[in-house]
């Protein structure tokens, strides 16, 4: 890659981070918008965004994401400084704005040159309303003393945040400080953050006191709170507060002060007031800036042959360890036996430090696909006519880049699949007695070395007899097999491909729609989901994940003499076989584990594979699904890089991939999943169902 | 091992031979007979590495190796091309050959014998067999009494299971 071209690279993950992040605090806007509690921070940030993807444009001659970058920008230019009001019209404008963004970047990626009609005739309304503009009526600012050199040195937002502050009823405070010239960034950022609860501070100017050291600060604060609140919050020995008189209050004190401020604001009037600038407070931009600079982009293929570089380290260590153990075996060499021993305490302790970071930096929040999912969820909504509520829990949850990335189709899927058929209409919610609006809730949270997510919505549920009988009339299932499906094995039906058809729009149909996508892509994750649901009142989907790909624990078990690796994260126990335990049900071999039947399979015999031993059974689960491996022996535990099979083994069932065990060896490491799904699809009997499972 | 500078010397000079109207094969014996892949296909040649099975795969897969940490997929060539599988591999080797979708696939043979340099009138097509002949025989090479059947690599691999 050339410079120009990993420039580009750049551009084009910056302007994506950009618009993920204005799609989250379009979001938040959206809700602050609908509890009529907008914050002024919340437009600045957005109209910040949207004027660093103009300037990004403009350095890569983008000029198709300049032009609508400009034009939002003006948009929001008049939002923040109160000279249009925040109309749904205009929200909605720019939640359409960011799939715009999507578009003209993928474009810009391919270098397509022809605008989509739906997408030209989003530029001309834009543009039409860029130029309608409502003046809202000013708030009366004569009801204060403000004297006219105090407004004349207020920026525009500025003097709009304080017309707005008037308008709410906020009473007005002159605070005057004394900070120390070294610490004043600092200071000023603390003084902000403690004065946030309590009310917006709209402006601060030196008054030209203090001594060498220090200097002295008058900011103008609106506030809700009580003088006496504001002297206790902020108050110290250094600080003054004020209330400004109200000409129609009672007398307020101090007209001297006023006075005073007068003189103390006239010299700041140098101040840079251009409207288009939001003056950020020095503490501001070196903060911002560090942040910058302290964060690095990288391609996750270059932490993979980081990771690849691990494994290979693993299996020097594990060389190591066998030349120590013979150098320990010779009488003479013992000192040396212990030195290297210690050597290879410390190899092994920083060796695992390493893969730990490397794991580490893979390691994104989860919470970064919910961001989009909510403006799908939002736009599916309003498609369907339902009033959704989408509540997220665990975005902080961390997983592997790799899985998030891989994540967001499934889950969208989901989450329309629920807006559509889960969620009942408002009139039919009323009539059964539950809140107009449905819910969403999606949560997130770690278990050990998994992830779990939930989908869970409180809509119409899936009746598992209507689903049998759609499997019936599809021919999926045959009556007769029918009558041995559990509910948890009616449920699993809608993975089925083709399982739904548009044609049928009845309650529980549908509800396959890509189901059987979802599950795939799911289980090339290593992962398994599971259903559960109760008619009238919802269906709840749990996805089980592995938190990375990169590396496992695994299992080293031996068959026919060859080893395999199975994943730890699907091993509940290990146990000695027991022949006598052995009995069989329908030519189905199962054992019983603590009272509970367990399915078995021996992997020699699945796998052709000459039966040497048949001495423990590996216990594996996927889901709420268990099932007994026999095998020859355990060989014990290993950290192993998993890598996947080539194309021409890719019809291969069972394995997950292979990986490199040490000695050079290579073990194949089993498909856990897949192998329960194979062997007890088997037990439903040759039914179609049975055959497709087995097969998918 | 062929080490990486040995096979980029066996592309090149195959590459010079070409272009004379001579083409290099790399003469492999299966069995009793000989057989020549064109050398510009042949990227590199191992001592058969230890090899792990992978049941439920095709018969013609004899398993996996590792090499250099990839993940290499060998490929018998006997059993693919229909021919007795009677010796142990003693002398045996793995040629590494580019196979469909990118992928790198080993061929295990019996034993590698030596560079043939044919022209173009040592090499006769293969319709001299009759009507009958496996697609994956391009023709027939001779050079001092030495008979080479030619295999076309991409009949050979095209198909690749």
């Amino acid at each position: 890659m050339n410079e120009s071209e990993r420039g580009k690279e750049e551009f084009y993950s910056e302007v994506q981070e950009l618009i993920e992040g204005l799609s989250r605090d379009l979001l938040s806007l959206d809700d602050q918008e609908k509890r009529k509690k907008v914050e002024p921070d919340l437009v600045n940030d957005i109209f910040r965004a949207v004027h660093t993807l103009k300037g990004l444009a403009g350095l890569f001659g983008a000029s198709r994401l300049g032009v609508l970058s400009h034009n939002l920008e003006e948009i929001l230019d008049d939002l923040r400084l109160g000279r249009r009001p925040l109309t749904r019209e205009a929200i909605d404008l720019l939640f359409k704005s960011i799939d715009a963004y999507g578009q003209l970047l993928h474009m810009e990626q391919s270098q397509e040159v022809d605008v989509p009609p739906a997408l030209e005739q989003f530029f001309q309304d834009l543009s039409r309303f860029v130029h309608v503009s409502e003046g809202p009526a000013l708030a009366p600012l004569a009801e204060y003393e403000l004297d006219a050199g105090l407004l004349s040195v207020l920026t525009e937002y500025e003097e709009h945040r304080l017309r707005t502050n008037i308008q709410q009823g906020m009473s007005l405070f002159r605070v005057r400080t004394i900070f120390k010239l070294q610490t004043i960034d600092e200071e000023l950022e603390q003084l902000k953050s403690v004065a946030k609860p309590l009310g917006e501070i709209i402006t601060y100017l030196p008054t030209g006191g203090g001594d060498s050291d220090t200097i002295e600060l008058e900011v103008l604060m609106a506030s809700g709170a009580p003088p006496g609140q504001l002297q206790k919050t902020l108050g110290g020995p250094l600080i003054r507060i004020e209330e400004l008189a109200r000409r129609s209050s009672a007398p307020a004190p101090a007209p001297a002060s006023e006075e005073h401020g007068h003189e103390s604001l006239a010299p700041a009037k140098e101040v840079d007031s251009d409207p288009h600038e939001l003056r950020p407070t020095p503490g501001l931009q070196t903060a911002s800036l560090k942040s910058v600079s302290q964060t690095v982009r990288v391609d996750i293929r270059k932490l993979d042959s980081l990771m690849n570089i691990v494994g290979e380290l693993a299996i020097v260590r594990a060389s190591l360890a066998r030349i120590m153990e013979r150098v320990r075996g010779q009488g003479a060499l013992r000192e040396l036996g212990v030195e290297l021993h210690r050597l290879h305490r410390a190899f092994d302790r920083h060796l695992g430090q390493m893969q730990d970071g490397i794991l580490e930096v893979r390691m994104v929040p989860i919470g970064q696909i919910f961001d989009r999912l909510g403006r799908i969820a939002r736009q599916a909504s309003r498609e369907a006519g339902k009033q959704i509520n989408l509540v997220i829990t665990g975005a902080e949850t961390e997983v592997d880049k790799l899985i998030v990335e891989e994540l967001s189709d499934p889950l969208m899927h989901m989450v329309r699949n629920a807006i559509d058929h889960g969620i009942e209409g408002p009139e039919e919610r009323q009539r059964v007695g539950k809140p107009e609006q449905g819910t969403i809730a999606i949560n997130a949270f770690q278990k050990g070395s998994h992830v779990y997510l939930e989908v869970e919505d409180d809509g119409r549920g899936m009746d598992p007899a209507r689903l049998i009988e759609t499997a019936i009339q599809r021919g999926f299932l045959s009556e007769q097999d029918s009558r041995e499906l559990s509910h948890q094995d009616a449920f699993a039906l809608i993975f089925l491909p083709g399982f739904s058809t548009k044609t049928t729009v009845d309650m529980l149909a549908g509800r396959g729609v890509g189901m059987d996508v979802v599950k795939t892509n799911i289980s090339r994750l290593g992962g398994v989901i599971d259903v559960q649901s109760d008619v009238g009142v919802g269906t709840k989907m749990t996805i089980t994940l592995p938190i990375t790909l990169a590396i496992l624990s695994a299992l080293i078990v031996h068959v026919g003499g060859q080893p395999f690796a199975v994943p730890l994260s699907s091993v509940q126990e290990a146990l000695v076989f027991d022949p006598a335990n052995l009995r069989t049900v329908d030519n189905r071999e199962v054992m019983t584990l603590r009272g509970a039947t367990l399915p078995v399979a021996r992997l020699a015999r699945l796998f052709q594979m000459e039966e040497q031993n048949r001495g423990f059974v590996v216990v594996v689960a996927a889901g709420s699904r268990r099932l007994g491996l026999v095998v020859d022996y355990l060989e014990g535990q290993q950290d192993i890089v998993i890598k996947p099979l080539g194309p021409s083994l890719r019809q291969v069932r069972g394995f997950a991939g292979a990986a490199q065990l040490g000695d050079q060896r290579v073990g194949l490491v089993l498909d856990s999943p897949a192998l329960v799904e194979e062997i007890l699809a088997g037990e439903v009997g040759k039914t179609p169902l049975g055959l497709r499972r087995g097969m998918a | 091992m062929v080490n990486s500078r040995g096979s980029r010397q066996l592309g090149r000079r195959a590459q010079a031979a070409e272009r004379g109207g001579v083409t290099e094969f790399l003469a492999l014996r299966l069995g009793s007979e000989i057989y020549g892949v064109p050398l510009t296909h042949v990227r590199e040649i191992l001592v058969a590495p230890p090899l792990t099975q992978v049941p439920r795969a095709p018969h013609d897969v004899l398993g996996i190796i590792n090499v250099r940490g990839h993940l290499v997929t060998v490929i018998d060539l006997k059993r693919r091309l229909g021919l007795p599988d009677l010796e142990p591999p003693r002398k045996g080797r793995v040629l590494l050959v580019p196979g469909p979708e990118g992928e790198l696939l080993g061929l295990s043979v019996d034993e590698v014998l030596q560079v043939y340099r044919l022209s173009e009138s040592e090499i006769e097509p293969a319709g001299v067999l009759g009507g009958n002949v496996a697609e994956h025989v391009a023709g027939i090479g001779r050079r001092d009494g030495a008979l080479l059947i030619l295999l076309s690599p991409r009949a050979l691999l095209g198909g690749a299971a």
